[in-house]
């Protein structure tokens, strides 16, 4: 029926044709839930849009939840790049949560410009090693990441309900699981008079030292360049194992990033409602931008603001919240098999002339 | 002693069973050599559609079939995208979890709450006499029965026909499968539709028989716990129930402790099923082995000309 | 160089977006828009129709919490000049923030906010929106338009236990509990106290499951009890995976949130429920009247009708009905005595003293385990 051919070069501007017709796929599907449950289509997609871009309040909203999105899904990136699937990210949010939470409570007197760094640190420091741990039993014993880091996801939740349950309970709380809230110098604030906070601008210098790093330096370069870590560290004479641990530090530190920003800016204090599944997403986010920084900011964006129209279907047609994974899985899936005709292409099978 | 045992023994058997059934059909998924992180979401599509049917039709077995049925498409969808379209398998395997939960909690909303005719307990005659060994194997519903034969089903299916034996050829080497006349791309699409009906089957009976009801999140983290437990049953499906009934205990182990009054925090103890499989995983490597992985576990295969 | 196109769209989009968002928010009249699927909007308190907007942590369907929250909303909705809406699943946090900030920028006059996490994204909101009303559950922060309401749910606590106190044969009862937070180690409390009333030998068990919604696990939990010689199974949970189990082990069983028997009947004794409704469908008759009043704690009880038990199980003989009956009554009253001393803790020292009764800050803080519990909180 169909002859496969592999092109001679990728398909140029294949990947946003492929986004483009994936987002069109899947929103045509999900339509056809909407239908199911006797709800106008066109309504529907009108409130999807509103909801995620038709206000100022919506992208508003979209821009805060893209800021740990991006974040996560930059340390996703850099480890998938390598081929080590670090499924990890929420665990690593977590501890960096956990970090930064350790600091402002411990030190909530100290000016802001001391404490909010020493937040940073120690939340790339928890976050880094949570991922290092996977990292080592991988190079150590082979044990494969994909499962470390997942199983490193139900602890690092457990601990954090462990921590907020105990030591770190908020005396005043009335006994809810929650932590003190945090003093005015741990606290990022939004800029001007908005609710965006400052962690808008944090994303874009990491953003952009991370492609600056990809791009100048040489082990970035290498890194950038291809998927297969061993012929990588032979490029940058290091040995594999110590770019595999750089890798996964630099991924649960991002992540950990993350959830240091979220916890200060957004909640103000830690508790366990902390975790809404940020490291999950990241992944999904990761793979549509194609492992690249720049690409992740748009694309962070975007699922950000899926999510927050999909809040608007609820509030307006009283669809299931479960709509939106419907959506982020069909477009994953969608985008999967576009990619196929980034590197072959279809010829009817006719005559055998070549 | 023993009345804390024997439970917990019997509770193991009860806990590890859907665990041993999304295992072996994992199993049978990657020794065909392709990855699939999706168990989870297959599960939960295969408890909502094995509830739904049973409720609508009434026969529990209908409503197992149908969860086997589910977990059979969510595979081919899985096998669509990474063995026709390439598509990377740990992403797509990832993207299947997500849609598949997204699908179940979306349509399970009008179910919440009710009760399905399914499968309940009872004693196997003559064998649930023996003392010990009876109470804790054989005071069970059927489709725990059943999976105490599915592993041997497995291990013949394997071993001893040609079927089994060139999915394993196609697991290990597609090309030189392919050279010799195999079709590898069909035998893998096999072992994903047919891993997928086992990992149905498991979600089937949380809904069916380990509860009779449905609601969200009823496969509760044990979909990725079978993809580990693949890995620590060195792909064979005896220490696959090794692996399974392992960690059911654990997990009624902790709840067992919480129950006789321990003073250990709650947080700490549900850490143990986790803590479990990574330890679980160092040991399986530890032991010097090398893992017997099916060679091209986790590759494509490209499309020949 | 497409690299370079690339960065400069990236670096003036999010230069745009930052000036826009810096600039502070568009004026509110963008409101009128949005589609209206229920009825007409209209302006403020004067208005004929009462926009009442309601936000869930879990999926109404749970035949939980939530439902029972929802069915509180359809008792309002069933008034003929209401419109209500709602929101579920919404996660803590920055998310449930968001969802209720569209909520009064929608223009609804009240807002239920029915999980404790919701409690600080509330009263940020409620200090945006002044001329909007606000109920949130469980909490303890209010403002000028933020009332926090709860109920007294201990009271249905108290007489489900004294039940199962009556029923019990081994002396062990089981409690299947999710979180050590304060409303659940108080309503554990109410069931202790209430069964060592009835009878002092009763000891009663617990086990957490970390989760409010997953009912395998809590199957589980439900047999371990069962399998440590308890033969009625508690819980403060949503799904009814408990009643199963002690139903097939042949023990007795207590529900939650709304009657469970249809799911145990042989094993259902009772179950304390929520009932929601009257006490909304009044803070919304006192919206139109404009006599609703902000700045309180509302801890609804049976007095109020919010909380009540389900009919006892056919298995529950008439001289325990009677006597349940008759405190069922003396708290339909206003007689509530339930944690009035001599209570004492696990350790076995006096916290609440002879002729005291605990006031509502202490019970609504509660952390400790009566004597007679066994477990830890925590």
């Amino acid at each position: 029926m169909f002859k496969i051919i592999k092109r001679e070069e990728p398909w140029k501007w294949g990947a946003l044709v492929i986004l483009l017709g994936a987002l069109l796929f899947s929103l045509a599907v999900s339509a056809l839930l909407l239908v199911g449950q006797g709800k106008d289509v066109f309504e529907g997609l009108n409130i999807l849009w509103q909801g995620s871009f038709g206000h100022l309040w919506a992208l508003e909203g979209a821009l805060l939840k893209a800021i740990p999105l991006f974040l996560c899904s930059l340390g996703v990136a850099v480890a998938f790049r390598m081929q080590i699937w670090n499924i990890g990210a929420e665990g690593q949010f977590a501890l960096g949560a956990i970090g930064a939470t350790w600091m402002a409570l411990s030190f909530p007197d100290l000016p802001a410009v001391i404490l909010m760094p020493l937040m940073f640190i120690m939340a790339f420091i928890l976050g880094g090693t949570w991922a290092l741990i996977p990292a080592i039993l991988k190079l150590k014993l082979r044990v494969n990441e994909i499962i470390s880091t997942l199983m490193l996801n139900y602890i690092a939740i457990l601990l954090l309900d462990y921590l907020v349950f105990g030591v770190w309970k908020d005396p005043t709380s009335f006994g809810f699981p929650m932590t003190s809230e945090f003093s005015s110098n741990a606290i990022i604030h939004g800029i001007g008079g908005s609710k965006v906070h400052w962690g808008l601008l944090f994303c874009f210098v990491v953003g952009v030292g991370l492609w600056a790093f990809m791009r100048f330096t040489r082990l970035g370069y290498e890194l950038q360049a291809s998927g297969e870590g061993a012929r990588v560290a032979k490029y940058a004479k290091i040995r594999y194992g110590m770019l595999v641990m750089f890798v996964m530090c630099l991924s649960g530190g991002f992540a950990g990033w993350a959830g240091c920003v979220e916890t200060s800016a957004v909640l103000n204090r830690l508790q366990p409602s902390l975790m809404v599944g940020y490291g999950y997403t990241a992944i999904v986010v990761a793979w549509l931008a194609r492992l690249e920084p720049l690409n992740i900011a748009f694309a962070s964006f975007l699922l950000a603001a899926l999510r927050v129209g999909v809040e608007n279907l609820q509030l307006e047609l009283q669809i299931p919240a479960a709509y939106g994974s419907i959506l982020e899985g069909l477009i994953l899936l969608s985008v999967l098999a576009g990619q196929f005709f980034l590197t072959y292409k279809l010829e009817p099978k006719r005559s055998q002339v070549k | 002693m023993w009345e804390f045992l024997i439970p917990l023994l019997a509770a193991t058997v009860q806990s590890g069973t859907p665990i041993l059934y999304a295992t072996l059909g994992e199993m049978m998924t990657e020794k065909g050599g392709v990855l699939n992180l999706g168990v989870e979401g297959m599960m939960s599509v295969a408890a909502l559609a094995a509830f739904w049917t049973s409720l609508t039709t009434g026969s529990p077995w209908l409503g197992f079939i149908a969860g086997g049925v589910a977990g059979m498409g969510m595979g081919a969808l899985h096998g669509f995208v990474c063995i026709s379209c390439l598509g990377n398998q740990v992403v797509s395997g990832l993207a299947i979890t997500i849609l598949g939960l997204g699908l179940t909690n979306f349509f399970g909303v009008p179910f919440v709450g009710l009760p399905a005719p399914g499968f309940n307990p009872f004693d196997f005659p003559i064998l649930s006499q023996i003392p010990v060994l009876g109470e804790i194997f054989f005071k069970h519903d059927m489709l725990v029965y059943i999976s105490f034969v599915v592993p041997v089903l497995f291990w013949f299916f394997f071993r001893r026909t040609s079927l089994g034996m060139h999915v394993t050829a196609t697991g290990e080497m597609p090309q030189a499968a392919g050279a010799a006349g195999l079709k590898p791309r069909v035998l893998r699409y096999f072992a994903v539709v047919g891993g997928g009906f086992l990992i149905g089957l498991g979600g089937a009976y949380l809904s069916l028989a380990y509860t009779h009801l449905w609601t969200n999140g009823l496969s509760g983290g044990r979909g990725w716990i079978a993809v580990a437990l693949v890995i620590f049953a060195f792909w064979r499906p005896g220490r696959a129930v090794v692996g399974a009934y392992l960690f059911g205990g654990v997990m009624a182990f902790q709840l067992r402790l919480q129950a006789m009054g321990t003073n250990l925090p709650s947080s700490l103890l549900l850490m143990l099923p986790y803590v479990l499989t990574i330890l679980v995983l160092i040991l399986s490597a530890w032991r010097g082995r090398r893992i017997d992985a099916p060679a091209a576990l986790g590759t494509n295969i490209e499309p020949e000309g | 160089m497409k690299k370079m196109l690339k960065l400069f769209v990236a670096f003036a989009a999010m230069a745009l977006l930052l000036s826009l968002v810096a600039c502070g928010e568009a004026p509110q009249e963008k409101k009128a828009e949005e589609p209206a699927v229920e009825k007409a909007e209209a302006p403020k308190e004067e208005s004929k129709n009462i926009k009442a907007g309601f936000v869930y942590v879990s999926p109404v369907g749970d035949a939980g919490y939530s439902y029972a929250h929802d069915l509180g909303r359809k008792a309002v909705d069933a008034l003929d000049y209401t419109t209500t809406a709602f929101v579920e699943s919404v996660p803590e946090g920055a998310d449930s923030e968001r969802v209720i900030r569209n909520m009064a920028r929608k223009g609804f006059d009240i807002i239920f906010t029915t999980s404790f996490g919701y409690m600080d994204p509330t009263i940020k909101v409620a200090k945006e929106f002044p001329e909007v009303d606000f109920m949130h559950c469980s909490g303890f922060k209010k403002a000028e338009n933020v009332n926090n309401y709860f109920g007294r749910i201990y009271q249905s606590r108290y007489l489900t236990g004294m039940v199962s106190g009556a029923m019990t044969k081994t002396n062990k009862l089981g409690y299947v509990a999710a979180f050590p937070i304060p409303e659940v180690i108080r309503g554990i409390n109410a069931f202790a106290l209430g069964a060592r009333e009835v009878n002092p030998d009763a000891e009663i068990r617990v086990v957490w499951t970390k989760t409010w919604y997953d009912p395998a696990l809590e199957k589980d939990a439900a047999k371990s009890l069962l399998d440590a010689g308890c033969d009625v199974i508690a819980q403060h949970q949503d799904s009814p995976a408990p009643q199963e189990a002690a139903q097939e082990a042949g023990a007795y069983s207590v529900g939650y949130n709304s009657d469970m028997s249809s799911f145990a009947p042989k094993a259902h004794l009772t179950s304390a429920i929520w009932n929601w409704g009257p006490m909304y469908v009044k803070m919304i008759e006192q919206v139109k009247n404009g006599t609703w009043k902000g700045d309180q704690s509302m801890w609804w009880s049976m007095q109020d009708g919010v909380v009540d038990i389900a009919p006892m199980g056919p298995m529950v003989p008439e001289d325990v009905k009677a006597k349940v009956n008759a405190r069922k009554a003396e708290l339909k009253s206003g007689k509530d005595t339930i944690f009035a001393g001599p209570i004492k803790n696990q350790k076995g020292e006096v916290v609440i003293a002879e002729g005291t009764t605990a006031p509502d800050g202490d019970l609504l803080g509660m952390t400790w385990f009566v004597e007679g519990v066994v477990g830890t909180t925590e």
